[in-house]
């Protein structure tokens, strides 16, 4: 959710009367997801990369991996971090600076999908036991916030993943070869207001609501991450209705865009 | 050729005299200021394909209240600079302390553009009958760029438009636009304006508007 | 690896195969998002540069605000995997520098006098960096500039010149810029009004006035290129009325 994007009162107003008619702004049905393209390996210097496009929403995510030491309570697993620049050029109310709340929130999110997913197996990024391991740096920078950047981002992240070469030639480890990426962890989400429920929200819906969640789910269809987010409510009928939606949205986009 | 496609800096003219809107003079010769279309008349002007909402002194614009200080209420009027108006440009004698009573923070205005000055003040006026605070009805909001095509030329868009759907409209500079009317007809004014933004820049645009008017109407009917 | 170790002449080309005095190839695409008011993708080479400009706005913190004037921003940021080692993200000294010399290079030509009491914000994010961001960052922020309406006496169009092999070159890539001899970017108007000049490396004065001649021409060449893709954008733009001074309300 965009934390201090204003919307003028007139397009409040005007949203929500067409949400009394059963309307959404551009017409897409509740549950409907805006046009989305995926290119990948659009950053030649970075090992693995992805331009998500959803809607007009554009987010750009580049893999970086370079060896380093690991964490010391898992001497022997490789390093995944995840970071999210919502840099200014993509929105209005983006202010420079290092991230905030918002943007925080984000990379977490995105990260919880890609580990918790198990997506890439971190014991096989091991070079040395104990001294040193691959580190996969995951950097999302948006580039134009149009409404739900967690789902491109979380998108762009899978995606990028899915085309990065390990860079071992370059650290005299051997040859390159193609990261193995077990999982493709699929984040979905909707929005709430006054008891409709909305996916893929474009920015002017993410402003007039008070709630959103989002569930990632698995190539298996279980549910590997889940984030509320918004200072409104949800109920569990309602928490269960966005699963059901949600998991069908997530195999939709896997099977069209991720699936070899 | 009347019109040309141009770029900051494109030498447009060598007679001085011809410079209008969006030119500007240098050694002579009459030069582009903007990034858009010159319309080579007896003065060149440049029309900009995109830029903000700067208001000027006569325009129609609707403004949302945004803050109340001791005598003047703040107006977003969609542009880089807030709207003043002032408790004596209020319709009725008013104390200030009951400002927040008439117009609150949120309310939406059909006002007018007073006086501009070199800082940018911009002063804003409800002393006028056709002017007020909007009740009812709905307000649409386009861009700027897209309100002389809506308007038409010498107004024969708009009017055509108001006599086909039936409702009041007002049309601010700033790109908001007021319509009350019976709830189809509103619809259909809205639907119609959003036609026209989208295609404000191609040829033959009056008759597909007319076009389409008639089929939605036969339609409902 | 040292500049002795490269052979920056092959047969009279560069390492990658171009003449003394070429540019890289360039594509330029006009108005690329939409929460922007202006915006311009460029690909120098291997560079991929994205420019955004917003304004003219409400300037916060309003102490910054001036009374007669807009005041111009402009953020050079690299992106943490525009690099072959992984940036940490943020800006360094070096990008501050970089903004503050783009900043200076636009102004110039901008009518900050029209906006009293507002800033017109650039932003430059580099996507994939190859030699050259800088110029890159100036010539799309030209673009995005123009594309977002703001009022400027011309564009300003930007390109380095270098010096390897005691040779002058324009347009250096990485290898030329890393092992050469000298780096000099500059940015003009396109009558030639110099509003960006750096230079480091070791250059006679001769050398130096070829470098810069030298670079003066590929700025050129580029600004042929930015009116291009803006004039191509909208060369099927036809029926637009002016503005009309008639109100109409009711």
């Amino acid at each position: 959710m965009s934390v201090t994007n204003v919307i003028s009162e007139i397009k409040k107003d005007f949203i929500y009367n067409l949400l009394l008619k059963g309307e959404r702004i551009d017409g897409r049905t509740f549950d409907q997801y805006r046009e989305i393209s995926i290119q990948r390996d659009v950053i030649r210097k970075a090992e693995g990369s992805a331009l998500v496009k959803m809607g007009s929403s554009q987010v750009l995510v580049g893999v970086k991996m370079q060896p380093g030491e690991p964490f010391p309570d898992t001497p022997n697993k490789g390093v995944i971090i995840t970071n999210a620049e919502l840099v200014p050029l993509a929105s209005p109310s983006f202010e420079p600076g290092p991230p905030n709340e918002v943007g925080i929130e984000l990379a977490r999110v995105v990260d919880r999908g890609v580990r918790e997913s198990k997506a890439v197996d971190l014991e096989k990024l091991c070079i040395v036991p104990g001294k040193q391991v691959w580190i996969i740096f995951i950097d999302v920078h948006i580039l134009d916030d149009c409404g739900n950047i967690l789902d491109a981002a979380s998108l762009g992240a899978i995606a990028a993943l899915l085309s990065t070469k390990v860079p071992a030639a370059r650290f005299g480890l051997g040859e390159d070869y193609v990261l193995p990426i077990r999982d493709i962890p699929i984040a979905t989400t909707a929005i709430e207001f006054n008891d409709v429920l909305m996916f893929d929200p474009g920015v002017d819906e993410e402003a007039i609501a008070n709630t959103r969640l989002t569930i990632i789910s698995t190539a298996q269809g279980n549910i590997c991450g889940s984030q509320k987010s918004g200072a409104g409510m949800l109920k569990p009928e309602q928490i269960y209705r966005i699963i059901d939606i949600a998991c069908e949205k997530a195999r939709e986009i896997r099977e069209k865009f991720l699936e070899a | 050729m009347d019109r040309k496609v141009v770029v900051p800096g494109d030498l447009l003219s060598e007679e001085a005299k011809r410079s209008g809107e969006g030119t500007y003079v240098k050694n002579g010769g009459v030069y582009s200021l903007l990034y858009g279309l010159a319309n080579f008349r007896d003065k060149i002007n440049v029309i900009p394909l995109a830029g903000k909402y700067i208001p000027g002194p006569g325009d129609n614009v609707i403004g949302v209240v945004k803050d109340i200080t001791f005598s003047n209420w703040i107006v977003d009027i969609n542009s880089p600079y807030d709207g003043l108006l002032h408790i004596s440009e209020f319709p009725i004698r008013i104390e200030s302390d009951e400002m927040s009573k008439y117009l609150r923070i949120g309310s939406s205005i059909m006002t007018r553009v007073a006086d501009v000055d070199p800082t940018m003040k911009v002063e804003l006026t409800l002393n006028d009958k056709k002017l007020g605070q909007i009740k009812a009805g709905q307000v649409i909001e386009i861009s700027h760029t897209r309100v002389p095509r809506l308007i038409g030329k010498g107004g024969s868009m708009i009017s055509m438009l108001k006599k086909e759907v039936n409702c009041n409209i007002f049309v601010g500079q700033n790109g908001r636009i007021w319509i009350h009317g019976g709830t189809e007809d509103m619809d259909l004014a809205l639907k119609t304006i959003t036609l026209i933004e989208k295609e404000a820049h191609t040829n033959g645009l009056t008759d597909r508007i007319v076009g389409f008017l008639k089929k939605e109407k036969g339609a409902r009917s | 690896m040292d500049e002795t170790d490269i052979s920056f002449f092959k047969d009279g080309l560069r390492l990658d195969g171009r003449r003394a005095d070429q540019l890289r190839p360039v594509k330029i695409e006009v108005g690329v998002l939409a929460r922007a008011d202006g915006s311009c993708y460029i690909e120098m080479g291997g560079n991929k540069v994205i420019a955004a400009v917003y304004g003219p706005r409400e300037v916060h913190p309003r102490h910054l605000q001036e009374a007669t004037r807009a005041i111009v921003r402009y953020r050079y940021n690299m992106a943490s995997f525009s690099v072959e080692d992984r940036k940490r993200p943020g800006p360094d000294r070096r990008s501050q520098e970089l903004s503050k010399v783009s900043r200076e290079a636009l102004e110039p030509v901008i009518l900050t006098s029209f906006f009293p009491r507002s800033v017109i914000d650039v932003f430059i994010e580099v996507l994939q960096a190859d030699a050259g961001t800088r110029t890159a960052g100036i010539n799309a922020a030209a673009v995005a500039l123009a594309d977002a309406g703001i009022p400027m006496k011309s564009m300003i169009s930007s390109c380095a010149a270098g010096k390897v092999a005691d040779t002058i070159i324009l347009d250096p890539m990485k290898e030329e810029d890393n092992f050469g001899q000298a780096d000099l970017p500059i940015a003009m108007t396109p009558s030639g009004d110099i509003t960006l000049l750096q230079m480091d490396g070791d250059l006679t004065r001769d050398e130096f006035q070829r470098a810069v001649e030298m670079a003066m021409k590929g700025a050129k060449d580029i600004y042929e290129l930015q009116r291009g893709a803006l004039v191509k954008k909208y060369s099927q733009m036809v029926e637009q009325p002016v503005r009309e001074d008639v109100h109409v309300c009711d």
